[in-house]
């Protein structure tokens, strides 16, 4: 499994972390990133929408996962809203513990960053490199 | 595993086709005025409004412009009160089926253009999936989309959609001088093919 990239978005739908991590997806300007992650934020409420089965006073969850031919995306909404793009090859697997491992990183790195302003775009020199130790270990 | 239900798409966008097995949050019929023949067999909307309190019909809606202008107006002021909306939402009662198909039509489209411009070549999206359930994309050269929604623990069903593609959907309504297929007015549903594709679902071993 190679990761192509991680994007963070924030609760209100903004980009506030995009990093790729290889080369078989083209780089795409910071621009048309934030456009697709506004996109997916809003895919997101409408998937939730389309629910055939939904159990009444049980909330319904949108987008957890895409896939194309040859990669896909995995989608993680943490309970504060905030949510976590993975792009990956297929086929995948651990998933859900390199997300969990993600959120833990974002927690300690950013979250606890005093210096950090919520909603804001994350300027972590810390985040970044522990990131790239991780994603470096996964796509090895 | 459960099959949730099948649309049709035609190159013009609009639904040609729908079905579905195992909802338990039924899709409504559509308003008379956005009525289209010949894509499903839902009941016709009660033409009295009497069982429900007035506005009722528009305050699910996300779209508004189906609407007449009272009901619009209706449905703005409901939405000002936004916990009685969302105690409606949480009911178990689905959209009006031209809104649902719309939504449907959008969310593809959205992702298959993502997908596009992520990878910088035309390929294809294939599926997504949610908690509660998982949609398939199937998309013919001219254009047909087949889309189908599962339990969101099955495997990839496109050779499904295939198979409803070469099989019942060529020679009941390709093949059917009847069918007036890329009409725009209408859909392409009649009796053979709603029951080739009913046959063929039900046969295969995720259907239950």
């Amino acid at each position: 499994m190679t990761i192509h990239g991680l994007w963070v978005i924030s609760k209100a739908g903004g980009l506030v972390f995009s990093r790729s991590y290889s080369d078989i997806l083209p780089p795409q300007p910071v621009n048309t990133i934030l456009t697709l992650a506004g996109i997916l934020h809003g895919i997101h409420a409408i998937t939730a929408k389309l629910t055939p089965t939904p159990i009444p006073g049980v909330p319904v969850g949108g987008l957890e996962s895409f896939e194309a031919e040859g990669w896909g995306g995995k989608v993680f909404l943490t309970p504060t809203g905030t949510k976590f793009v993975l792009l990956h090859s297929i086929p995948q697997t651990g998933l859900d513990d390199l997300m969990k491992r993600i959120y833990e990183i974002y927690s300690d790195a950013v979250m606890k960053n005093p210096f950090h302003t919520p909603e804001m775009p994350i300027n972590s020199s810390l985040f970044e490199t522990k990131l790239q130790t991780l994603m470096s270990g996964v796509n090895a | 595993m459960t099959i949730y239900s099948l649309y049709i798409f035609d190159r013009h966008c609009e639904c040609v086709y729908y079905q579905d097995w195992h909802r338990t949050r039924p899709v409504r019929a559509p308003p008379q005025t956005s009525f289209k023949p010949g894509v499903h067999r839902l009941p016709p909307p009660p033409s009295t409004t009497s069982s429900q309190p007035n506005g009722n019909v528009n305050r699910e809606s996300i779209f508004s412009e189906n609407a007449a202008a009272a009901a619009n107006r209706n449905s703005l002021v409901s939405n000002g009160t936004s916990t009685s909306q969302s105690q409606k939402l949480s009911l178990p009662k689905g959209l009006p089926f031209d809104e649902e198909a719309k939504l449907v039509y959008g969310v593809i489209l959205s992702l298959r253009n993502m997908v596009k411009k992520l990878s910088g070549r035309d390929e294809a999206f294939t599926s997504y999936s949610t908690s509660s359930y998982k949609l398939h994309l199937f998309e013919t050269p001219t254009n047909y989309k087949f889309i189908l929604l599962s339990d969101p623990s099955s495997d990839s069903l496109r050779f499904v959609l295939r198979q409803l593609y070469v099989g019942p959907f060529l020679e009941y309504v390709i093949r059917n001088p009847l069918v007036k297929v890329d009409s725009r007015e209408e859909g392409v549903d009649n009796d053979q093919f709603r029951a080739a594709v009913d046959r063929h679902m039900k046969g295969l071993s995720m259907f239950n």
